[in-house]
């Protein structure tokens, strides 16, 4: 396995094991206030996750995405509100719109696509915001470090 | 009334009271927010958690007590009480007896120089008497206005306060001194008071060191509290492994006095159990109950979470006693478990009592001061459930919070602001 | 916009939050790092960063070290960002060059027994927002005038009491109600707690003061159809549902008091399946009668059972997990009125919550008359069984520890309150969320329960949360208090995070006006080719058209693709010599 000059070194934990690292892409209204109440409800989730906040998921663009993997990310997150959810009425749509044309050019790209999800988590939906940060880390620790060759 | 004389009084700094006073300040009114005790935030500000998220009192608080400070139409007069009210609705003159803190608020910055210097330590009252503090203090660290405070009863006079301070705040010569006040409107914010739970001798509170009530047992979880944090037992210092919480003392009891429910112990205690097993997970945290009045949105919720996430033990029955083992300090309670019909004995090294809230302290002198009338439990009298909630039997004068009943905090934010959109409409339409 | 173009001198002020962040995240370590990144002038721990002594500690280093951007490591950017905005703001610095870093919600509350992850996740999450912050730009402040009419969604008690306040308070009421009566649900009450009145002896006077009140226009049989502006100018479109009818109106804030349904229990204790099953609502609807009489066959009621949390308390059921807060002592007041006139009276429970003031009193007083009380066990459901027009009821008493049954002539179920069925409308007209209940989010659930997240929009009674009536009343006044707070000053402060189309980049391909759902952007013909221009005031910031712009045309003020792309490569390639001290 090659590993690019543009990536990082990579993140490993206190034993010296690979550390996924997960890029998260968070809605102000409903997935940030949904991670904020699983903070507050003390649920616990793996810390891979970090959080970029944003107005709504309608302002993610694909680049910021592609950007992401191509600079080291293991996984990308985007969570917003629920479809008719969504603060700004449908941004939301517009980013699952996108979405789809986004995973036929990553995996174009040779990233399979379940190092990306896209997820809905409302503002009460805590345990579902976490739920979503550990399938994805899981999933991702499964697929092993990210090939590169892509690049 | 002109827009001069259009000013509001609120009496009682908590979370009502500050409540209250903002939401008449952002309407352009004049406020004067008036305060016994030394700072504003009244009990919220003496809490750990709050229910039913969980997130901490202070950090939810402070910028309340910012914005109370800084608000150009609030006028804070802290250490004062009320000395008489004349007049009516538009019209009222409230004559205020302000206390000498022996610090003078303009120039004192709040350093700290005093107290380090202080050489007498007092029981602190904030901390439940569990910390210590100093002659010249201030409650806790986020207090408004921050401003030392001399309590001249343990003031031994050595003046080593006075030479110490650079800016010559402190006067140990103070007076008390009164100021008149004129005001369109009148609004009764005084809070509650805890009953006191040594009134129950067979449950130990008083007697043994490792029965504590609830407000000890915030500020023992409290990172600013006695032991920074540290949830441990006062008779030895040792993590309790085993915590029983009881319910309804001194609420539900027609016998003490206390007919009516207190609104907020069985949810505060589900959220200091949670806290318990957040301190220490390995230990096993009990609550005695009779009825858990989960009841306001999001409470249930929060209760199943303590239930089936955090493992509490609920039991149903009323306790009978608490024992203390001879040597050890460890508590044996005796209860009747309504859902088996057995007597249980259950050993906890550490027991939490839920007292009952109470009307505050005072309350009786203040209503007769003003006009107003009192419940039988001897809360502040509401005209009408439906129709004036937040109005007593006085035009112009209305009241919110604990003062005219138990409520948790969003009630209690919630009357402030509805009291306070009473009292702009008598400000605004003078007086009628 | 004026561009920052000074070289960034920045602060970093680390939050300890008493044990809440330090007691996981090292956070002297999180300080230390941040002071050896690039463009930092000045970083330091401190306890509690919101307090006085922290909001003075940034004006000072503001001042001390000619601090040019701020970021603050502490909680949830959605309680406190406010409070720093005004910090940085009285230091003299414009709000937007301020950036908050979530270390508690988002990583010491969540990562408690992984203390060393934790602190590499604050390191990072530090890192990321130095990079934003350095990026950051001034953007002006921008005020709007508030139209002096609030709008009240609901003639229930609770937008009654609402209207009435804000029209004795001297601003104008459009008072909505879908229905063609006034009095919601209130009005139906027969036995109506704490009080010896009906719920009609209530409502009536209210709504004789509402019609009176020349501030007042009410609308009734009438639904806001479309809603759209900003705090302080809205725009709604009020629809006759008879007439069909639409009209427009202006308004400076909202009011949201929809209130609640009660509960039709279909599946559950064999409701329906017999018409003496009803519920708590349905027996108060009853034609008013000496005596009780069956549904069935018209004959006196001598037996009633009452059952408690009916839809109400199930966890996992999702939109029934919550507590409906009035039934028990409802079930109480009509238990102890209908004792009167009935034999025998049982009421099966799992908890007792008459906790309002004279609740206690009419539960004990319901005793007194000897109402019999029954606790059921949770999870372990009463059975109700209809047997050719018999009913018997079959349940276990927990304090007795017995299986008993009964044989009553009415099954009278106190069902939930629910949100009404056309809650989904509202919530999306109004930007609304909604928590698990099905009812509305207040703005912050202790200390904000009457705002939301929409600015300019209330919410107040049982829309926000199930709850009695006196509660409503209070939570009326509190929102209208809100209302005229905006109305009264006149001006609010509006957000600048809006979007901007770069002419000279604009390749004229229409697709921004597609992508903004507010119509906020427009082709501006006289320009050949036409380039797309944003109406600032309608646009809501989402950032939808920065994202959906093929040609990069776009910029999403305080929100830039730069200074997301920054972040992004903050965290996954920082240049070796900024990795800090992690
Ligand atoms: C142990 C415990 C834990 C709790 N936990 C929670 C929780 O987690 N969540 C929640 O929602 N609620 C909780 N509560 C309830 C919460 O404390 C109250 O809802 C809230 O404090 C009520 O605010 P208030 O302003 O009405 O009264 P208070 O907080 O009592 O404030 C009243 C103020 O008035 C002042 N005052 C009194 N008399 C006078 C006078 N005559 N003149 C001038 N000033 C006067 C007092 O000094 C005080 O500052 C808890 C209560 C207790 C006892
Ligand atoms: C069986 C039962 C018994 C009760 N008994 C008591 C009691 O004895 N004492 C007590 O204090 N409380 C009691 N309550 C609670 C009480 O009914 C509520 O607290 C109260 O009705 C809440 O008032 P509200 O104005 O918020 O909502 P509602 O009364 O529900 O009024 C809402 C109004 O908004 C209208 N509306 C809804 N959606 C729209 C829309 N999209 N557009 C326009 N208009 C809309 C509705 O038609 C309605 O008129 C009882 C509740 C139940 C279910
Ligand atoms: S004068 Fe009183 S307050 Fe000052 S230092 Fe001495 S004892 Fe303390
Ligand atoms: S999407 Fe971009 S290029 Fe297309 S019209 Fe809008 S601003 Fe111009
Ligand atoms: S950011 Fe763009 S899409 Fe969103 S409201 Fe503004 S103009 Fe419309
Ligand atoms: S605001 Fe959450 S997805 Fe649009």
């Amino acid at each position: 396995m090659t590993s690019t000059s543009l990536s990082t070194t990579e993140t490993v934990d206190s034993q010296g094991e690979w550390e996924p690292k997960i890029m998260a892409f968070c809605c102000n209204w409903c997935s940030y206030a949904g991670a904020d109440l699983a903070g507050t409800s003390r649920i616990q989730y793996p810390t891979n996750a970090r959080i970029l906040r944003v107005n709504c998921t309608g302002r993610i663009s694909p680049e910021f995405i592609l950007a992401a993997l191509n600079m080291g990310a293991d996984g990308v997150l985007v969570s917003g509100c629920h479809p008719g959810d969504c603060h700004y009425t449908s941004g939301n749509l517009k980013a699952r719109a996108r979405w789809a044309l986004m995973e036929t050019a990553i995996e174009q790209a040779g990233v399979d696509p379940r190092r990306v999800r896209l997820q809905w988590a409302s503002a009460s939906e805590a345990q579902v915001f976490a739920d979503g940060v550990r399938t994805l880390t899981e999933q991702v620790r499964k697929l092993g470090p990210i090939r590169r060759e892509w690049v | 009334m002109s827009k001069e004389t259009a000013r509001a009084l609120v009496v009682g700094g908590g979370v009502a009271g500050m409540q209250a006073a903002l939401d008449i300040a952002n309407q352009g009114f004049k406020v004067y927010l008036v305060e016994r005790s030394p700072s504003i935030g009244g009990r919220m500000a003496m809490l750990d958690k709050t229910f039913p998220t969980l997130d901490c009192s202070a950090c939810i608080l402070t910028p309340k007590l910012s914005e109370i400070a800084r608000h150009p139409n609030i006028r804070l007069m802290t250490c004062a009480e009320v000395g008489s009210v004349t007049g009516s609705a538009g019209n009222f003159r409230v004559k205020l007896r302000r206390k000498a803190r022996f610090v003078r608020e303009n120039l004192c910055s709040g350093c700290g120089a005093c107290s380090a210097e202080c050489p007498v330590e007092v029981a602190n009252e904030f901390d439940q008497g569990l910390g210590f503090r100093k002659a010249i203090y201030t409650p806790f660290p986020q207090a408004t206005p921050n401003v030392y405070t001399v309590d001249k009863e343990n003031c031994i006079d050595c003046s080593r306060c006075v030479k110490v301070c650079e800016r010559n705040a402190i006067d140990l010569e103070m007076k008390d001194s009164f100021v008149n006040l004129d005001v369109g409107t009148i609004i009764i914010a005084t809070g509650f008071e805890l009953f006191d739970v040594s009134r129950y001798p067979r449950l130990g509170y008083g007697q043994y060191p490792n029965v504590i009530h609830a407000m000890e047992f915030e500020r023992l979880i409290n990172a600013a509290g006695p032991t920074h944090g540290h949830l441990i037992r006062l008779s030895d210092g040792k993590k309790p492994k085993s915590i029983g919480f009881i319910q309804c003392v001194g609420a539900r009891d027609v016998q003490k006095g206390v007919p009516y429910c207190s609104r907020v112990c069985c949810m505060y205690s589900i959220k200091n159990a949670v806290m318990a097993l957040e301190h220490n997970p390995e230990a096993e945290v009990w609550v005695y109950y009779a009825d858990i009045r989960a009841f306001g949105k999001g409470f249930e919720e929060f209760y199943e979470m303590a239930k089936s996430r955090f493992g509490v033990r609920f039991v149903r029955g009323r306790v009978a006693e608490v024992m203390e083992g001879k040597s050890s300090h460890d508590l044996v309670v005796k209860v009747e478990d309504t859902a088996t019909s057995k007597l249980r004995l259950i050993e906890h090294d550490l027991v939490v009592i839920s007292p009952g809230v109470i009307p505050s302290s005072g309350m009786d002198t203040m209503a007769k001061k003003i006009g107003i009338d009192q419940t039988n439990d001897g809360y502040i009298e509401i005209s009408h459930t439906f129709f004036g909630p937040t109005i007593t039997k006085i035009p112009g004068v209305f009241v919110c919070g604990c003062a005219d009943g138990p409520k948790d905090i969003p009630d209690s934010v919630s009357a402030g602001s509805a009291a306070a959109m009473k009292a702009t409409i008598i400000l605004s339409s003078g007086g009628t | 916009m004026s561009g920052t173009e000074d070289e960034p001198r920045i602060g970093v002020f680390v939050c300890h939050c008493g044990h809440n962040i330090a007691g996981t995240v090292d956070v002297e370590a999180v300080a230390h790092m941040a002071s050896n990144l690039p463009g930092v002038a000045f970083a330091a721990d401190e306890m509690f960063m919101c307090s006085d002594a922290g909001q003075t500690l940034i004006k000072e280093k503001i001042k001390e070290h000619n601090l040019n951007r701020v970021v603050v490591a502490s909680c949830s950017p959605r309680m406190h960002e406010p409070t720093f905005r005004r910090v940085v703001e009285e230091a003299g610095l414009n709000r937007y060059l301020f950036d908050q870093v979530n270390l508690r919600e988002h990583v010491s509350w969540c990562h408690m027994r992984e203390p060393e992850l934790a602190t590499e996740k604050a390191i990072d999450l530090v890192r990321m927002s130095v990079a934003r912050a350095s990026k950051l730009q001034n953007l002006p402040i921008k005020k709007v005038n508030v139209l002096p009419t609030t709008l009240v969604v609901g003639g229930g008690i609770a937008g009654l009491r609402a209207s009435l306040d804000i029209a004795d308070r001297g601003f104008d009421v459009l008072l909505v109600e879908k229905t063609p009566k006034l009095g919601g649900n209130v009005a139906k009450w027969t036995h109506l707690f704490p009080s010896d009145e009906t719920g009609a002896d209530i409502i009536k006077p209210l709504i004789r003061d509402v019609k009176k009140n020349k501030r007042i226009k009410i609308l009734t049989e009438s639904k806001v159809s479309e809603f759209d502006g900003y705090i302080g100018n809205f725009g709604v479109t009020v629809k006759n549902l008879k007439t069909e009818k639409e009209e427009r109106y202006e308004v400076g804030a909202v009011i949201v008091t929809t209130g609640f349904e009660p509960f039709k229990p279909v599946g559950y204790y064999s409701y329906g399946e017999s018409p003496d099953i009803l519920t708590l609502a349905e027996l108060q609807e009853l034609p008013r009668s000496e005596q009780l009489l069956k549904i069935s066959n018209g004959k006196p009621v001598k037996k009633v059972v009452f059952i408690g949390c009916v839809g109400s308390r199930q966890p996992g059921v999702k939109g029934h997990e919550h507590c409906s807060r009035h039934c028990c002592s409802a079930t109480a007041k009509a238990a102890a009125d209908l004792r009167d006139r009935v034999d025998e009276v049982l009421v099966l429970y799992q908890d007792i919550r008459t906790y309002g003031k004279g609740h206690e009193e009419f539960h004990r007083m319901a005793r007194q008359k000897h109402v019999i009380y029954s606790k059921f066990p949770q999870n372990e459901y009463p059975d109700v069984i209809v047997k050719k027009s018999k009913i018997t009821i079959k349940w276990r008493d927990v304090l007795a520890d017995e299986d008993l049954e009964f044989e009553p002539d009415m099954v009278v179920l106190a069902s939930a309150m629910i949100p009404p069925e056309d809650v989904e409308e509202t919530s999306h007209l109004f930007s609304l969320t909604r928590s698990g209940d099905g009812f509305f989010n207040p703005e912050h659930i202790k200390l904000a329960p009457l705002t939301t997240h929409t600015a300019g929009v209330m919410i107040a009674g049982a829309a926000q949360a199930a709850k009695n009536a006196s509660e409503s009343v209070i939570d009326a006044s509190g929102a209208a208090a809100k209302a005229v707070g905006l109305m009264a000053q006149g001006e609010v402060e509006i957000e600048s995070t809006v979007s901007h189309v770069i002419p000279e980049l604009c390749s004229s391909c229409h697709t921004c006006l597609t992508a903004c759902a507010y119509n906020a952007i427009s082709m501006d013909e006289t320009k050949d080719p036409p380039i797309a221009v944003v109406t600032e005031a309608k646009c809501h910031g989402c950032g939808t058209c920065a994202a959906a712009c093929p040609s990069s045309a776009i910029v999403m003020y305080h929100s830039t693709d730069d200074q997301i792309l920054t972040m992004v490569e903050a965290f996954l390639c920082p240049s070796p010599s900024i990795q800090g001290g992690g």
